[in-house]
Protein backbone atom coordinates (compact mmCIF):
# COMPACT_ATOMS: atom_id res chain seq x y z
CA UNK A 1 0.00 0.00 0.00
CA UNK A 2 1.77 3.49 -0.93
CA UNK A 3 2.08 6.01 1.76
CA UNK A 4 -0.70 7.94 0.13
CA UNK A 5 -3.08 5.36 0.52
CA UNK A 6 -2.52 4.38 3.96
CA UNK A 7 -2.96 7.71 4.74
CA UNK A 8 -6.58 8.42 3.16
CA UNK A 9 -7.65 5.09 4.84
CA UNK A 10 -6.25 6.38 7.83
CA UNK A 11 -8.52 9.44 7.62
CA UNK A 12 -12.03 7.09 6.53
CA UNK A 13 -11.24 5.27 9.82
CA UNK A 14 -10.94 9.02 11.95
CA UNK A 15 -14.56 9.66 9.66
CA UNK A 16 -15.85 6.94 10.84
CA UNK A 17 -15.36 6.67 14.20
CA UNK A 18 -16.11 10.60 14.38
CA UNK A 19 -19.63 9.75 12.87
CA UNK A 20 -19.59 6.73 15.29
CA UNK A 21 -18.84 9.12 18.79
CA UNK A 22 -21.68 11.36 18.16
CA UNK A 23 -23.73 8.65 17.41
CA UNK A 24 -23.01 7.20 20.69
CA UNK A 25 -23.31 10.14 22.68
CA UNK A 26 -26.93 10.07 21.55
CA UNK A 27 -27.53 6.54 22.81
CA UNK A 28 -27.65 7.49 26.56
CA UNK A 29 -25.29 9.07 29.70
CA UNK A 30 -24.07 5.42 30.93
CA UNK A 31 -20.89 3.90 31.85
CA UNK A 32 -20.74 1.91 28.63
CA UNK A 33 -21.64 4.75 25.97
CA UNK A 34 -18.96 6.60 27.91
CA UNK A 35 -15.85 3.60 27.77
CA UNK A 36 -16.93 3.60 23.93
CA UNK A 37 -16.94 7.24 22.77
CA UNK A 38 -13.41 7.55 24.81
CA UNK A 39 -12.35 3.99 23.08
CA UNK A 40 -13.04 5.89 20.16
CA UNK A 41 -11.11 8.72 20.77
CA UNK A 42 -8.36 6.92 21.46
CA UNK A 43 -8.69 4.83 18.50
CA UNK A 44 -8.81 8.20 16.65
CA UNK A 45 -5.64 9.15 18.47
CA UNK A 46 -3.62 6.54 18.04
CA UNK A 47 -5.05 6.56 13.93
CA UNK A 48 -3.54 10.12 13.86
CA UNK A 49 -0.16 9.63 16.02
CA UNK A 50 0.66 6.23 14.20
CA UNK A 51 -0.30 7.38 10.93
CA UNK A 52 -0.34 11.76 10.21
CA UNK A 53 2.65 11.64 12.46
CA UNK A 54 4.20 8.82 11.33
CA UNK A 55 5.23 7.19 14.96
CA UNK A 56 4.77 3.75 13.47
CA UNK A 57 8.38 4.09 11.72
CA UNK A 58 9.88 6.06 14.51
CA UNK A 59 11.87 5.19 17.84
CA UNK A 60 9.97 3.31 20.68
CA UNK A 61 10.34 5.37 23.11
CA UNK A 62 9.12 8.51 21.20
CA UNK A 63 6.36 6.14 19.82
CA UNK A 64 5.08 5.23 22.81
CA UNK A 65 5.43 8.79 24.84
CA UNK A 66 3.09 10.11 22.78
CA UNK A 67 0.43 7.04 22.06
CA UNK A 68 0.09 7.13 25.75
CA UNK A 69 -0.99 10.45 26.24
CA UNK A 70 -4.59 10.01 24.90
CA UNK A 71 -4.75 6.70 27.15
CA UNK A 72 -3.49 9.15 30.59
CA UNK A 73 -6.19 11.16 28.85
CA UNK A 74 -8.94 8.41 28.32
CA UNK A 75 -8.45 6.71 31.58
CA UNK A 76 -8.40 10.12 33.76
CA UNK A 77 -11.51 11.01 32.13
CA UNK A 78 -13.03 7.80 32.67
CA UNK A 79 -12.25 7.61 36.34
CA UNK A 80 -13.35 11.02 36.90
CA UNK A 81 -16.75 10.70 35.26
CA UNK A 82 -17.11 7.13 36.25
CA UNK A 83 -17.76 9.04 39.74
CA UNK A 84 -21.10 10.95 39.01
CA UNK A 85 -22.68 7.90 37.19
CA UNK B 1 18.88 20.80 17.52
CA UNK B 2 19.70 18.00 14.87
CA UNK B 3 17.26 17.56 12.08
CA UNK B 4 16.41 14.25 12.48
CA UNK B 5 16.99 11.57 14.94
CA UNK B 6 17.38 8.60 12.89
CA UNK B 7 18.44 4.61 14.78
CA UNK B 8 19.93 1.63 13.45
CA UNK B 9 18.40 -1.51 13.96
CA UNK B 10 18.78 -4.83 12.59
CA UNK B 11 20.76 -4.67 8.56
CA UNK B 12 18.76 -7.12 7.34
CA UNK B 13 15.05 -5.49 7.76
CA UNK B 14 13.67 -2.51 8.86
CA UNK B 15 17.23 -0.62 8.90
CA UNK B 16 16.18 2.50 10.16
CA UNK B 17 13.67 4.01 12.47
CA UNK B 18 13.04 7.52 11.89
CA UNK B 19 11.89 10.72 13.68
CA UNK B 20 10.15 13.07 11.51
CA UNK B 21 10.80 16.90 11.89
CA UNK B 22 13.09 18.74 14.12
CA UNK B 23 13.88 17.12 17.19
CA UNK B 24 13.18 20.76 19.19
CA UNK B 25 9.18 20.31 17.99
CA UNK B 26 9.12 17.03 19.29
CA UNK B 27 9.74 18.80 23.17
CA UNK B 28 7.40 21.29 22.19
CA UNK B 29 4.78 18.85 21.22
CA UNK B 30 5.31 17.41 24.57
CA UNK B 31 4.93 20.57 26.35
CA UNK B 32 1.93 21.42 24.71
CA UNK B 33 0.06 18.10 24.93
CA UNK B 34 1.14 18.24 29.20
CA UNK B 35 -0.62 21.93 28.87
CA UNK B 36 -3.56 20.56 27.14
CA UNK B 37 -3.72 17.51 29.78
CA UNK B 38 -3.88 19.32 32.43
CA UNK B 39 -7.00 21.38 30.92
CA UNK B 40 -8.90 18.82 29.71
CA UNK B 41 -8.76 17.01 33.30
CA UNK B 42 -9.56 20.04 34.67
CA UNK B 43 -12.90 19.84 32.62
CA UNK B 44 -13.26 16.40 33.40
CA UNK B 45 -13.12 16.79 37.06
CA UNK B 46 -15.34 19.75 37.28
CA UNK B 47 -17.69 17.93 35.24
CA UNK B 48 -17.81 14.99 37.99
CA UNK B 49 -18.55 17.49 40.97
CA UNK B 50 -21.33 19.46 38.87
CA UNK B 51 -23.10 16.48 36.62
CA UNK B 52 -26.34 18.42 36.22
CA UNK B 53 -24.64 21.55 35.36
CA UNK B 54 -22.54 20.41 32.54
CA UNK B 55 -25.27 18.21 31.36
CA UNK B 56 -27.30 21.62 30.69
CA UNK B 57 -24.50 23.34 29.33
CA UNK B 58 -23.74 20.55 26.75
CA UNK B 59 -27.46 20.91 25.75
CA UNK B 60 -26.84 24.29 24.24
CA UNK B 61 -23.80 22.63 22.24
CA UNK B 62 -24.93 21.60 18.96
CA UNK B 63 -22.77 18.20 18.53
CA UNK B 64 -23.38 18.00 14.93
CA UNK B 65 -21.40 21.64 14.51
CA UNK B 66 -18.72 19.39 16.67
CA UNK B 67 -18.56 16.98 14.26
CA UNK B 68 -18.58 19.26 11.22
CA UNK B 69 -15.37 20.73 13.29
CA UNK B 70 -13.61 17.80 14.15
CA UNK B 71 -14.08 16.11 10.29
CA UNK B 72 -12.59 19.83 8.53
CA UNK B 73 -9.78 19.60 11.57
CA UNK B 74 -9.10 16.23 10.51
CA UNK B 75 -9.62 16.65 6.60
CA UNK B 76 -6.98 19.24 6.75
CA UNK B 77 -4.51 16.97 8.44
CA UNK B 78 -4.74 14.62 5.84
CA UNK B 79 -4.10 17.38 3.07
CA UNK B 80 -1.08 18.62 5.18
CA UNK B 81 0.35 14.75 5.11
CA UNK B 82 -0.44 14.56 1.53
CA UNK B 83 1.29 17.15 0.99
CA UNK B 84 4.62 16.39 3.23
CA UNK B 85 4.69 12.66 1.13
CA UNK B 86 4.42 14.68 -2.26
CA UNK B 87 7.02 16.79 -1.36
CA UNK B 88 9.46 13.36 -0.57
CA UNK B 89 9.21 12.51 -4.13
CA UNK B 90 9.56 15.80 -5.39
CA UNK B 91 6.53 17.27 -6.22
CA UNK B 92 6.61 20.65 -4.52
CA UNK B 93 4.48 22.15 -6.58
CA UNK B 94 1.71 19.55 -5.86
CA UNK B 95 3.13 19.66 -2.12
CA UNK B 96 2.06 23.97 -1.71
CA UNK B 97 -1.37 23.09 -3.63
CA UNK B 98 -1.79 20.45 -1.08
CA UNK B 99 -1.03 22.53 1.14
CA UNK B 100 -3.46 25.26 0.17
CA UNK B 101 -6.17 22.55 0.65
CA UNK B 102 -4.94 22.34 3.93
CA UNK B 103 -5.55 25.69 4.94
CA UNK B 104 -9.06 26.26 3.39
CA UNK B 105 -9.91 22.89 4.89
CA UNK B 106 -8.76 24.47 8.41
CA UNK B 107 -10.72 28.04 7.59
CA UNK B 108 -13.73 25.96 7.54
CA UNK B 109 -13.22 25.13 10.88
CA UNK B 110 -11.99 28.65 11.92
CA UNK B 111 -15.70 29.96 10.51
CA UNK B 112 -17.26 27.18 11.88
CA UNK B 113 -16.60 27.58 15.37
CA UNK B 114 -16.20 31.69 14.82
CA UNK B 115 -20.16 31.26 14.16
CA UNK B 116 -20.34 29.38 17.24
CA UNK B 117 -18.79 31.70 19.59
CA UNK B 118 -20.61 34.57 17.78
CA UNK B 119 -23.41 32.39 18.72
CA UNK B 120 -23.27 31.60 22.42
CA UNK B 121 -21.88 35.16 23.03
CA UNK B 122 -25.06 36.77 21.55
CA UNK B 123 -26.66 34.22 23.86
CA UNK B 124 -25.49 35.22 26.99
CA UNK B 125 -23.45 32.44 27.20
CA UNK B 126 -20.16 33.97 28.20
CA UNK B 127 -17.42 33.43 30.01
CA UNK B 128 -19.19 34.08 33.04
CA UNK B 129 -21.87 32.48 32.72
CA UNK B 130 -21.37 29.08 34.94
CA UNK B 131 -18.48 26.52 35.68
CA UNK B 132 -18.84 25.03 32.19
CA UNK B 133 -18.91 27.87 30.08
CA UNK B 134 -15.90 29.18 31.71
CA UNK B 135 -14.16 25.96 30.94
CA UNK B 136 -15.47 25.61 27.56
CA UNK B 137 -14.55 29.21 26.37
CA UNK B 138 -10.93 28.62 28.15
CA UNK B 139 -10.37 24.84 26.53
CA UNK B 140 -11.77 25.72 23.14
CA UNK B 141 -10.58 29.35 23.10
CA UNK B 142 -6.57 28.01 24.06
CA UNK B 143 -7.15 25.28 20.89
CA UNK B 144 -8.33 28.15 18.94
CA UNK B 145 -5.01 30.22 19.39
CA UNK B 146 -3.21 27.12 18.42
CA UNK B 147 -5.22 26.47 15.17
CA UNK B 148 -4.54 30.30 14.08
CA UNK B 149 -1.31 29.67 14.68
CA UNK B 150 -1.63 26.33 12.25
CA UNK B 151 -3.02 28.36 9.74
CA UNK B 152 0.16 30.43 9.68
CA UNK B 153 2.48 28.02 9.64
CA UNK B 154 0.70 26.26 6.76
CA UNK B 155 0.32 29.29 5.03
CA UNK B 156 4.49 29.71 5.68
CA UNK B 157 5.10 26.43 4.29
CA UNK B 158 2.69 26.65 1.28
CA UNK B 159 4.84 29.45 0.16
CA UNK B 160 7.85 27.84 0.76
CA UNK B 161 6.91 24.71 -1.31
CA UNK B 162 5.78 26.93 -4.34
CA UNK B 163 9.26 28.52 -3.99
CA UNK B 164 10.70 25.31 -4.25
CA UNK B 165 12.64 25.99 -0.84
CA UNK B 166 11.66 21.72 0.23
CA UNK B 167 12.40 18.43 -1.14
CA UNK B 168 13.20 14.70 -1.08
CA UNK B 169 16.48 15.65 1.02
CA UNK B 170 15.09 19.08 2.48
CA UNK B 171 12.01 18.76 3.93
CA UNK B 172 12.84 18.54 8.40
CA UNK B 173 11.10 22.25 8.15
CA UNK B 174 8.41 21.20 6.00
CA UNK B 175 7.65 17.95 8.45
CA UNK B 176 8.26 20.17 11.97
CA UNK B 177 5.36 22.68 10.87
CA UNK B 178 3.09 19.58 9.76
CA UNK B 179 3.84 17.71 13.29
CA UNK B 180 2.74 20.98 14.67
CA UNK B 181 -0.76 20.85 13.03
CA UNK B 182 -1.34 17.20 13.96
CA UNK B 183 -0.72 17.88 17.16
CA UNK B 184 -3.57 20.02 17.17
CA UNK B 185 -6.03 17.20 15.60
CA UNK B 186 -4.78 15.07 18.27
CA UNK B 187 -5.50 17.32 21.18
CA UNK B 188 -9.38 17.77 19.55
CA UNK B 189 -10.11 14.24 19.36
CA UNK B 190 -9.89 14.04 23.02
CA UNK B 191 -11.38 17.42 23.79
CA UNK B 192 -14.26 16.95 21.09
CA UNK B 193 -15.92 14.05 22.81
CA UNK B 194 -14.97 15.58 26.35
CA UNK B 195 -16.97 18.98 25.39
CA UNK B 196 -19.58 18.31 23.07
CA UNK B 197 -20.57 14.19 23.58
CA UNK B 198 -19.65 12.80 27.32
CA UNK B 199 -23.08 13.36 29.19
Amino acid sequence: MSASTTLIACWLGLAVLSFASVQLGSAGATLLMVCAVLLAALGKAWLIADGFMELRHAPPMWRWLILSWPVVMAAGVLLALSVSL
Amino acid sequence: MSTSLELTLRPDASPTRHLPGDLAMWFFILAELTVFALLLLTFAVAQALQPQLFHDGRQLLDSSTGLALTLSLLTSGLFAALAQEQVRQAQARRGAWLLLAALLSASVYVWLKLGEYSHLANSGLGMEHNTFFTLYWILTGFHFVHVLLGLVILSWLAERCRQGAYGPGNCSALESGVLYWHMVDLVWVLLFPLVYVLN
